[in-house]
């Protein structure tokens, strides 16, 4: 918004300056205000000069441009950065903020100004008391009091915003009117109370174009003023002085003094303040507010901790101490279910990973994601293998079919298969404990391998037996990944099996036979017909 | 009743929580992300969300090495071995 800074100086002096705002409503009934004939007060040659706002067309262009989107910004910066000449683009920047809803934040700008200026101007902020009660009613005479107010100490003070943030459109409209008054003392009397409030709006605004968030650090300036001048004086009377100091340059009585003294600690505090303090410290618990409401909904982790803030500002505000530990005891409570539902969550998102899943219960579906991982671990090591292994075209591996006997098959395949040696150690490893649960788990998660040695003996047969099986292995049936002849894949586990004590062999050929429903089903015959298979093999059986 | 009740549901809790407990374990075991870290408290929501990120990453490789290892099918000889191979890692 500071980039447009050079351009709005020429803008102020236009009319259509605030037309073309951003918000369209206030442009809307800008164009209407002109014919209403507003009058603009400008600070010309450090005198206020009334003038209709159909006089300045000028520079048009330039505010056009940039008034869709810096208008206030900009104007904001560029009156910080014209200090005397631009009270007339004060003016009409006030006009333009009226129209607009943003307002900027005239506090950010530095407040060189001199102190009488200085004290009109916190004078108004400083004692929004009573305006903030009657802020509603008094916002137009409010803002055009302000506008009042801030055109003549505008003069040193330039970033002054022209209005307390125009909040509606019709308000503004009224404002113009109303503007005219306000060049008058008399109108400070009733802008005092209001204007205070409204530039307690202004003030608070700050650098935040956001309504919601003025209000919020209207309320907490408000009372931060009110807290100040409260101290100082009484409300009614700083305001009424606060009010009358701006309005007349001159004024420099002593209430206004007073106030401006009051006024200036506050002005000089509330501009840096109320930008640095109140717009933060608006912002902040706002945005920690929000930020709570955020994290109780998205980040589960926090949402304790955001529980257990939250009853601790119980626990504060209360001060009791059975109170708190009543809130203790309701934020364990509190955190205790956030727990649970979290874990509730993804167990649910668990079970819907996991396909065939039916178990309602915890524990066995927890079981059963432990299998479906260790399967899925397996499956990619496989996979992963396979496509390493199938480049990796041996030309002579069909004459190692045969050799896949007991001893030479291991290794053969341990040599062949040397960049995967520990592959198959994994797999052997593995395939112990996941035939174990396979068999445990029933079908769901056949062994191929196992069921290979089961097929008949030509390779083809068995692969064709094998073939069908795949589809529901999910986890062994990788193990043959790795041998680019699949007459091998019986061999694997050959060479497994004979590292397999006799009874290892046995019991996995058991678990085979109950995975799957082999021709061969005696454990004895199993293996040796496996054998037999391998030796029957075209190729030299050893 | 309020007893048998309690007994119940404590027995229930009990075994449930202990079951989860030995549960979540073996997932963290399993869980390269979660066994690699420090683990000597991750709360089971945590475990159970890794491994839920875990499973979701392996079915993309799986879908990844299936389509690669399609790509290799195409690429060899139909009838040879290599190609039943893949095939049947595909149609895991």
């Amino acid at each position: 918004m500071n980039h447009c800074v050079p351009d709005f100086e020429f803008e102020m002096d236009d009319d259509e300056y605030p037309m073309p705002t951003a918000s369209g409503l206030p442009r809307q009934k800008k164009p209407s205000l002109p014919e209403d004939d507003i009058m603009e007060l400008l600070w010309q040659n450090g005198q206020v000069v009334m003038q209709s706002q159909n006089q300045r067309p000028q520079r048009k262009p330039p505010p056009d441009r940039y008034t869709d989107s810096v208008i206030p910004a900009g104007s904001s910066t560029a009156r910080e950065i014209r200090p005397s000449q631009q009270l007339e683009q004060h003016y009409q920047n006030q006009h333009i903020f009226m129209q607009e809803d943003e307002m900027i934040s005239w506090l950010h700008y530095p407040i060189v100004d001199d102190p009488p200026l200085d004290h009109n101007f916190c004078a108004d902020i400083l004692y929004p008391q009573s305006p903030t009660v009657n802020n509603s009613s008094m916002q137009n005479p409010d803002r055009a009091r302000q506008a009042t107010q801030l055109r003549q100490p505008s003069r040193s003070v330039a970033p002054r915003p022209p209005i307390p943030p125009p909040r509606k459109p019709e308000q503004v409209q009224t404002m113009i009117p109303n503007f005219a008054h306000f060049s008058k003392h008399n109108a400070r009397v009733e802008a005092g109370p209001s204007s205070s409030k409204a530039a307690m709006k202004e003030s608070t605004v700050v650098d935040s174009c956001d309504t919601p968030a003025l209000m919020a650090s209207a309320s907490r300036v408000s009372e931060t003023f009110r807290n100040t001048a409260e101290r100082d004086e009484a409300p009614g009377t700083l305001s009424t002085a606060g009010a009358a100091a701006p309005s007349s340059t001159s004024v420099g009585g002593d209430t206004g003094f007073r106030e401006t003294t009051t006024c200036e600690m506050m002005a000089m505090s509330s501009p840096e303040g109320s930008s640095g303090g109140v717009e933060p410290a608006r912002r902040p618990p706002s945005e920690d507010r929000k930020r709570k409401g955020r994290e109780a909904d998205e980040s589960e982790c926090h949402s304790e901790d955001v529980y257990v803030e939250s009853a601790e500002v119980k626990k504060q505000n209360c001060g009791s101490s059975s109170t708190k530990r009543s809130r203790a005891a309701e934020v364990h409570n509190l955190s205790e279910r956030r727990r649970r539902d979290r874990i509730n969550e993804k167990m649910r998102a668990l079970q819907e990973l996991i396909p065939r899943c039916n178990k309602s219960d915890k524990a066995s579906m927890l079981d059963e994601a432990i299998e479906y991982l260790k399967s899925l671990q397996l499956q990619v090591q496989m996979m992963s293998m396979g496509c390493g292994m199938v480049p990796m075209m041996f030309p002579g591996i069909q004459q190692y079919m045969p050799t896949m006997g007991m001893g030479m098959g291991m290794g053969m395949e341990m040599g062949m298969n040397r960049p995967l040696m520990p592959f198959p150690n994994m797999l052997a490893a593995s395939a112990m404990p996941a035939a174990a649960a396979v068999a445990q788990l029933g079908p769901r998660f056949p062994m191929p391998p196992f069921q290979m040695p089961h097929a008949p003996q030509p390779d083809s047969s068995r692969m064709q037996a094998a073939a069908p099986n795949q589809p529901e292995n999910n986890t062994l049936p990788s193990l043959v990944t790795p041998d680019p002849n699949q007459s091998r894949i019986p061999n694997f586990n050959d060479p497994y099996q004979q590292c397999l004590g006799p009874h290892h062999q046995m019991h996995l050929q058991f678990m085979q036979n109950q995975v799957t429903n082999n021709p061969t089903v005696s454990k004895s015959n199993t293996s040796k017909s496996h054998e037999n298979a391998e030796n029957n093999q075209p190729g030299q059986p050893e | 009743m309020s007893s048998r009740r309690s007994r119940q549901q404590s027995s229930s809790t009990r075994i449930s929580d202990d079951q989860i407990i030995e549960l979540v374990s073996k997932l963290r075991q399993l869980v390269p992300e979660i066994r690699d870290r420090r683990s000597s408290k991750v709360s089971a929501s945590k475990v159970l969300q890794e491994t839920c990120n875990y499973i979701r990453n392996l079915h993309r490789e799986v879908d990844d090495l299936s389509e690669r290892l399609s790509q290799l099918l195409s690429t060899i000889d139909a009838d040879s071995a290599e190609a039943s191979i893949i095939r049947s890692l595909i149609n895991q």
